[in-house]
């Protein structure tokens, strides 16, 4: 299974209404991709999550949207990957941060778990030196 | 000696000093050098006609006289900082002044040695940026005026009032959203508000905590909040984010919404016979 990158789109994010921009990019990117209305505002709804999360815990970071491609039994799929990046204080308990309404910024601490849900892959990572990345993949048809 | 410095030496010697000097002079990018008192020592063509003046013009003057940017004569000069030894060899933005026109610029800076390592003076290479930084700007400016676009309430009928919300809801736009539906509930002491979120363009768990302290702030003021405009793509986001939007009235269609705000307030909608 080979992952090949056709598209990358990076997005700084530091202040709330430069997930504007990451909504947008992530609706069209998957409206490029072919995914329906529907699917299209649930991808660019978990993109949010993980830009609200960098402003909101990390101060700032990146957003790295991903248009992919790779081979399957059906042939060529393609989907989106999505990259979130900070360097701020990072996740000191993942298990936790991974449960539902776990929250330390007094939200109702659903949006990774949802990410993790609407997303096909998902992966997390976290130290209090090098701050959090996430990376998020949904593929289509 | 290693293998580095072996090959290193070599390609020194094969590159004579005349041709090096003709590839910095013609590199298009500016290059500028200066003494420990920050006068230019060398500018290479680019950096020339960058500032529209020849070299003979400028040579000896201070750097600063020339450029006049943001970090001239502040402590932010990287030059000055090279200079004195600090290491301030990342490319770092500003801005100068070239015939009333602000050119922005990306310049880094190294020291410059001579062959014994004493530093004599600075050298620079700068990129005009302008194009990027304008773009930046109007980027910025495209997005602060769409988050400003004001939310509109509209008076529909007596003591029911629609919110129409488009585009991304962010904390500030909330509370935006807020003031102003708690000023129209006083103001046209209405009893049901319609947010309409059909137009916005992801629902996540920030903007649906949004919506519920507004729903929940109209009702304390004793109305009632409707919220429609729920598609299928907003119902899916609400299930899969797992929001319990509680006894937040929901409808799927503003048409439904208003025939619910009739009923609410026992108004009757008969056709004339
Ligand atoms: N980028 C990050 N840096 C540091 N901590 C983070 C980061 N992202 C999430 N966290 C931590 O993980 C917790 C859970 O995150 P999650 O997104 O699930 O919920 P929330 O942001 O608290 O609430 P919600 O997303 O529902 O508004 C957060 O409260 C925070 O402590
Ligand atoms: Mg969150």
């Amino acid at each position: 299974m080979i992952n090949r990158v056709i598209e990358e789109i990076f997005i700084d994010v530091c202040e709330p209404s430069d997930n504007a921009q990451v909504i947008y990019t992530a609706r069209q990117m998957a409206a490029d991709i072919g995914f329906d209305e529907t699917q299209q505002f649930l991808i660019a709804t978990a993109v949010s999550e993980l830009a609200t999360n960098i402003i909101r815990y990390a101060s700032k970071g990146i957003v790295i949207l991903r248009l992919v491609s790779k081979m399957s039994n059906t042939g060529d799929i393609q989907g989106i990957e999505v990259t979130a990046k900070d360097n701020g204080a990072g996740i000191s308990d993942i298990d936790k941060a991974m449960q539902e309404h776990f929250s330390t910024g007094n939200s109702l601490g659903l949006g990774l778990p949802s990410v993790k849900r609407i997303m096909d892959e998902f992966f997390i990572q976290s130290s209090p030196e090098k701050g959090t990345v996430v990376i998020a993949k949904r593929w289509g048809q | 000696m290693n293998e580095k410095d072996r090959i290193n030496n070599q390609i020194n010697n094969q590159i004579d000093d005349n041709l090096a000097l003709q590839i910095l002079r013609q590199i298009p990018t500016p290059v500028m050098a200066v003494d420990r008192d920050l006068k230019i020592i060398f500018m290479n063509q680019a950096g020339c006609s960058f500032i529209g003046k020849n070299f003979e013009e400028i040579k000896g003057s201070y750097c600063y006289s020339i450029f006049n940017s943001a970090h001239c004569q502040t402590p932010e000069c990287r030059m000055k900082k090279v200079i004195e030894g600090e290491d301030a060899s990342k490319a770092v933005r500003n801005e100068i002044r070239i015939n009333d026109r602000t050119v922005y610029i990306e310049y880094t800076a190294a020291p410059l040695k001579d062959d014994n390592d004493n530093i004599i003076g600075g050298l620079e290479y700068i990129l005009d940026i302008t194009d990027r930084v304008r773009q930046e700007q109007k980027l910025k400016e495209q997005s602060r005026i769409i988050m400003e676009i004001s939310t509109p309430a509209i008076k529909l009928w007596d003591r029911i009032v629609v919110l129409p919300v488009v585009g991304v809801i962010d904390s500030m736009r909330a509370q935006q959203m807020m003031d102003t539906m708690l000023k129209q509930i006083t103001k046209n002491s209405s009893k049901v508000i319609i947010l309409d979120i059909q137009g916005v363009a992801a629902v996540d768990t920030a903007v649906a905590n949004h919506l519920i302290k507004i729903a929940k702030a109209t009702k304390l003021m004793g109305c009632r909040c409707i919220i429609s405009g729920i598609s299928p793509a907003v119902a899916q986001a609400i299930v899969q984010l797992g929001i319990d939007l509680g006894e937040i009235n929901t409808n799927s269609t503003l048409e439904d919404a208003l025939s619910d705000a009739f009923a609410l307030l026992k108004f009757e909608v008969v056709r004339k016979k």
